[in-house]
């Protein structure tokens, strides 16, 4: 048997974890000293809630986790007999997993016969979250492990993200983005633009003064890049801003058509800590990312 | 009439100069060429004059040293731009009365060639028409070949002529149908000084104006108080042949050794007389070092808890805050206003704008909030430039840098986007004036007179009703209305609002909640691609300021 993880970062909920037969592991995030894990602690993500707590200045922490952790959520897999997939944020945006590598090590000499495949999304929320559904799609349809980290080789880096911050200072306290000018900021109305490296990095590539043009630069992004586009999902991120949102959404299907396959997710509130309220990125199949 | 002015006479005179300037103040304030309350020349030409006043007033000396003595003052209480050159002039006096102890019309009229020579000097490049073409037109005409009754006659009708005069010089003038408002207010002081000199006004006080510092408030500090912030120590120093030798005392050690004591060193040299001021935890090791060259003609020492501008500054950095790389001074009025800035960066926000212009003792108080290595400094208003640069030339403990920025927008956009991580000052100047080329500030603000005024782009003419809404960027006036929204609404039309991206909008004290939000209203739907962010700016005068990128 296979046993599919991903984790909260990848914004995919217990609801269609469920659905998928899909294990969900929790990413923990830490305010005032409180470390609260997703859906663990809590049942259903309040977004507008935490994003408001961000806006009134609150600026929670994450941390990696420890390797006991992950020998305590992968172990009973092993010890049952099963295979484990995992599908996973970005290794370019936390350390997290150089500790799970080495618990996985030592789990594999206690079960040398069980098998731990891994796939890296190099993204985070929206793109981490399309990845995550085609795989799940071809866990569900029956592919073998081998075949979904093969098609995982091939395409993760046809699966860009590019999208705009806010309030910059989540960023700038965090320092997981390169590339980040002064002269940016939301208080000003002038947002950098950034995606995911193939590396899985982000990094800072432009800016765009007023949230119009910066909705239409990633829209144009899905224009120029775009392959194949109607044949995936668009996948569309917000922190706490449906209208904006709806916005992109709006206009990517006037230029698609209506039946172009759009899914709107919130960022989940540990990735959400670095990248703010009020941000918006769109990932999509393409020629590269 | 005297035949001599002498130090005494020379008091009486600054007194009746800043007598008759009290007098007429507000009619030079009028001398406006802009419909909207803003520069209030009269006020910063009478409190520029008033400090020079106060720092001679009860004190006495030659000629030489009560000029000097009272430039010394009116230099750190320059308000303005018409304030600072004002304090120039005096300066240029004082160099030109250097070694005397009288002097009749020959000597003073010498002494106005070089208040003529400090002036044009102070002034990066002067324009004629203006406070400066009176002088030198006044200086030049009048006749110093015979009694001092004679030179001031012919010096006063040279002046008032040079003024009737400015209007051909400089067409804003003309069209505003007034004339030059610091040329009228140089007037208006040489007058009270020759009805000084010819006794006409007994020496009488100075009124106390509307802007005088507020009582000393002894209840901030306490019993239990800790002394947080120092001791704020002005003192002038005679240097004395006893104590040292005069030819040779190095200023410049002087104030070196005054920084590795104390912050905020402000230290100059005129004659024999050394100013000093500095913020020190103990003022009696710097006194006690300053005495070994002479000794003292007056000393204020002061505990700055009690200090009126620690309460306007509440909240500013204090100065034990640790070194920074780069710290920002601006001027803002309006309690969200001074919030925005804050927000963005800003450091100290020195309270002030428009219409209530700080002084240069303002600036070095505000930049003794701040430890950095470099402080740069967003005056955000062109009338408020000088008064900065002189306190910048005078602050020896860090490298001051005045960016050119002459409104709020410019001012917002700027310090929000100074590059802090950078190693390189002139780099993060340039970066920082770079952007305030793509940022345009607009202002709604009530007439205080009827007026036409010329869009000079399109060539329209706008009818400008005492009372009515006024809409401005810069100094053309786009809209006038008698409905505050709808004045707004043509302002942001005008201002070329649908080729924009960004509108922030600060909104003034006296517009209420409700009809703030109506505009939000009509402009986020007539500008559907501009994004528009409203701030509470609480400011005065300005029911709104827009800022487009």
């Amino acid at each position: 048997m296979l046993t599919f993880f991903s984790d909260t970062d990848c914004d995919i909920t217990p609801k269609e974890c469920a659905q998928y037969g899909i294990k969900l592991i929790s990413m923990p995030y830490t305010v005032n000293d409180k470390v609260i894990y997703p859906y663990v602690d809590f049942e259903e993500f309040d977004s507008h809630a935490f994003y408001d707590m961000l806006r009134g200045g609150t600026i929670p922490t994450t941390s990696a986790m420890s390797e006991e952790f992950y020998t305590k959520t992968f172990e009973p897999e092993f010890a049952a007999g099963n295979d484990i997939l995992y599908v996973h944020f970005s290794s370019g945006t936390s350390n997290t997993f150089t500790i799970m590598d080495m618990a996985v090590a030592k789990l594999k000499e206690k079960y040398p016969e069980r098998k731990f495949y891994s796939v890296d999304t190099l993204g985070i929320s929206a793109l981490s979250y399309n990845i995550v559904l085609e795989a799940a799609d071809m866990f569900k349809a029956g592919k073998s492990a081998e075949e979904i980290v093969e098609w995982a080789k091939a395409e993760v880096p046809h699966f860009p993200m590019y999208f705009f911050a806010d309030d910059l200072k989540f960023f700038r306290r965090s320092g997981r983005v390169s590339g980040l000018a002064a002269t940016m900021g939301g208080l000003i109305g002038i947002r950098p633009i950034i995606h995911l490296s193939d590396e899985g990095k982000m990094i800072s590539i432009g800016k765009e003064t007023g949230r119009a043009k910066a909705i239409a630069r990633l829209v144009q992004y899905v224009q120029d890049l775009g392959d194949d586009v109607k044949a995936h999902r668009v996948v569309i991120g917000h922190s706490d801003c449906p209208d904006i949102a709806a916005e992109a959404e709006r206009q990517l299907k006037a230029i698609y058509g209506d039946d172009l396959k759009v899914v709107t997710t919130v960022v989940n509130p540990t990735i959400g800590s670095h990248c703010g309220p009020n941000g918006l990125g769109i990932c999509f199949h393409a020629i590269h990312r | 009439m005297p035949q001599k002015i002498n130090s005494v006479l020379f008091a009486d005179m600054l007194r009746g100069g800043a007598a008759s300037l009290y007098k007429d103040k507000s009619v030079i304030n009028d001398l406006n060429v802009f419909p909207i309350p803003d520069g209030d020349t009269g006020d910063n030409m009478y409190m520029t004059l008033k400090a020079g006043a106060s720092e001679i007033a009860g004190k006495t000396g030659t000629l030489a040293e009560m000029a000097s003595a009272a430039s010394s003052g009116m230099l750190l209480g320059a308000r303005g731009n018409s304030g600072v050159i004002l304090s120039r002039i005096f300066a240029g006096l004082a160099k030109g009365l250097e070694g005397l102890n009288e002097a009749g019309a020959a000597a003073f009229a010498s002494a106005m060639s070089s208040a003529v020579k400090e002036a044009y000097g102070a002034i990066p490049v002067p324009v004629e028409g203006t406070i400066i073409t009176v002088l030198r037109e006044g200086a030049s005409a009048a006749d110093a070949g015979g009694s001092l009754e004679h030179y001031f006659e012919t010096l006063l009708e040279a002046m008032q002529t040079s003024l009737d005069n400015t209007p051909e010089k400089l067409a804003v003038l003309k069209e505003a149908g007034v004339v030059d408002s610091g040329g009228a207010g140089l007037l208006c002081i040489f007058r009270g000084m020759d009805q000084a000199l010819s006794g006409k006004v007994q020496s009488e006080e100075i009124a106390e104006d509307v802007h005088a510092a507020p009582a000393i408030d002894l209840s901030k500090f306490t019993e239990d108080s800790t002394l947080e912030y120092g001791y704020c120590t002005e003192f002038l120093l005679r240097l004395t042949r006893a104590k040292t030798d005069i030819e040779h005392f190095d200023q410049k050690e002087l104030i070196d050794w005054l920084e590795t004591h104390g912050e905020s060193v402000v230290s100059f040299r005129d004659g024999t007389i050394v100013k000093v001021h500095v913020h020190t935890f103990n003022p009696g090791e710097i006194l006690n070092h300053c005495q070994n060259y002479g000794e003292f003609l007056t000393l204020k020492i002061e505990n700055m808890a009690l200090q009126h501008h620690q309460e306007s500054n509440k909240g500013n950095a204090s100065f034990k805050k640790p070194k920074q790389k780069y710290g920002i001074a601006t001027v803002a009025a309006g309690e969200g206003l001074i919030e925005a800035f804050k927000q963005i960066g800003a450091d100290v926000v020195i309270p002030g704008g428009q219409t209530m212009n700080p002084s240069t003792q303002d600036f070095i108080d505000a930049f003794g909030h701040i430890n950095a290595d470099t402080i740069l400094v967003f005056p955000n208003n062109s009338n408020i430039r000088m008064a900065a640069q002189q306190a910048a030339d005078l602050y020896k403990d860090a490298d001051v840098r005045v960016l050119p920025s002459s409104s709020i927008g410019e001012g917002y956009y700027a310090i929000a986007s100074a590059d802090r991580d950078c190693d390189n000052a002139d780099e993060v100047v340039a970066g920082a004036t770079a952007i305030m080329e793509a940022v345009t500030t607009g202002m709604i603000s009530r007439a205080i007179r009827d007026a036409e005024a010329t869009d000079a782009a399109v060539g329209e003419s706008v009818t400008v009703v005492k009372g009515d809404f006024v809409g401005y960027s810069g100094k053309q006036i786009l809209c006038d209305s008698a409905s505050r929204n709808q004045a707004a609404a043509l302002l942001a039309e005008k201002m070329g609002a649908s080729g924009r991206d960004v509108m922030l909008v600060f909104t003034g004290e006296d517009v209420p909640a409700q009809e703030a939000a109506e505009l939000q209203q009509t402009l986020t739907a007539r500008y559907p691609n501009l994004e528009i962010m409203f701030n509470n700016g609480l400011q005065p005068i300005y029911d709104y300021i827009f800022v487009l990128c």
